[in-house]
């Protein structure tokens, strides 16, 4: 039984057919009122790491220092990364990562190289004794790893990285010693310039 | 039909308003604004710092070493060129000799002198030119030996290489592989 004060309200199903009326009127689309940057975040974080990455594992990226600095070229060929890399800088002789030997200083690099102490026979001689013995190993690891992809395991090769002002006389003993532990080839590493630069 | 009552059309509009998110309701994503800021610049200063830097390798072998064992025979019609790189210029011998200054006939000398205490590269690459083309059979040839005072910088052999390798025109090959000689 209605009482006089609900005789003077609508019924329900006419509050309801308004109130959905008044919804629907005050409805609308939602505003973007923010800009989704998720999928932007995901391509910039996938290329930092990339180019981290990248970088930091390519022998051919050699930090250029005040101890070392490549010579330039006008050779524009691919780099070879095949190989022991070999780094002769200022200062440093290192094998991969590991140091090997400090050397002296310039001058006495011109007349004699790493030293007599570091030689075999004395200051003429061009076999580094400390850089043979690494070397030996190395070509141990290289002479397995050759064999296991199907490279002829005779000879090794190796990636010179040297200063440009390393002396020749220094170079050539570098190099004798790496002939001398069976590595056959060697690839100079340069930086490409443009000519006449 | 009965109107509706002021207490039905307050609490219709009060139920039709379009209903605003809390902050924490808003899809319930994190905020990764600060983390993009971040990102941003560490991509920024990465390019930025990065020197981009092409780089090749030149071909060798082991160095010869001077004054021991057994000389290699040397084929008759063969070049055999070494550069001997001294203090005033490019000293270069042949199979039939030294090469005599400015590069004409054999004789004793440097044969390319320093060019106003510079060492003169074209003049190196011309003359390997014309010894090449000086006979037929050393077309082919296209090994060189390089030699150096001990105190000569590695770039001064680079330059060196480089000049041996392409003729004056830069269009045909002189000497692509090189070897290092020990001087004696």
């Amino acid at each position: 039984m209605s009482s006089p004060k609900d005789a003077s309200k609508a019924s329900v199903v006419a509050y309801k057919a308004a109130l959905r009326r008044a919804t629907r009127r005050n409805a609308h689309e939602p505003e973007v009122n923010f800009l989704n940057i998720t999928a932007m975040l995901d391509i910039m974080t996938i290329i930092l790491v990339f180019l981290l990455k990248s970088l930091g594992e390519s022998s051919a990226s050699v930090p250029q220092s005040d101890d070392m600095q490549l010579p330039t070229s006008v050779l524009r060929t691919e780099p070879s990364q095949n190989g022991v890399i070999v780094t002769v800088s200022k200062t440093q002789i290192l094998v991969g990562d590991s140091k090997v030997l400090d050397l002296p200083s310039r001058d006495s690099m011109a007349q004699t190289g790493v030293g007599a102490f570091n030689k075999r026979n004395g200051p003429n001689d061009t076999y580094i004794v400390p850089l043979g013995n690494v070397l030996q190993s190395a070509r141990q690891t290289d002479k397995m790893i050759r064999a296991k992809r199907g490279l002829d395991p005779a000879g090794s090769e190796a990636v010179i990285i040297a200063d440009k002002t390393t002396p020749f006389r220094l170079l050539i003993e570098v190099l004798f010693t790496l002939g001398q532990t069976e590595f056959t080839k060697y690839h100079l590493m340069v930086i490409q310039a443009k000519e006449g630069s | 039909m009965p109107q509706l009552s002021v207490a039905q059309r307050s609490k219709i509009r009060r139920l039709s308003q379009p209903k605003e998110l809390a902050p924490d309701e808003e899809g319930g994503e994190l905020n990764i604004v600060p983390f993009l800021d971040i990102v941003m610049n560490i991509l920024i200063f990465v390019l930025a710092t990065v020197a981009v830097t092409f780089t090749s390798t030149i071909e060798t072998v082991p160095p010869a070493a001077g004054g021991s064992g057994v000389r290699a025979k040397t084929e008759d019609d063969a070049l055999n060129l070494t550069v001997f790189i001294v203090k005033d210029g490019f000293s270069l011998k042949a199979a039939a000799g030294n090469v005599a200054p400015g590069c004409s006939g054999i004789g004793a000398g440097v044969s390319i002198p320093l060019k106003g205490n510079r060492y003169d590269f074209p003049a190196l690459t011309s003359c390997a030119a014309r010894l090449k083309a000086s006979n037929s059979a050393y077309a082919d040839e296209e090994t060189v030996a390089i030699s150096a005072n001990n105190g000569t910088e590695y770039q001064l052999i680079i330059q060196v290489i480089d000049a041996l390798r392409k003729t004056p025109d830069g269009k045909g090959e002189l000497f692509g592989k090189v070897n290092f000689s020990v001087p004696k």
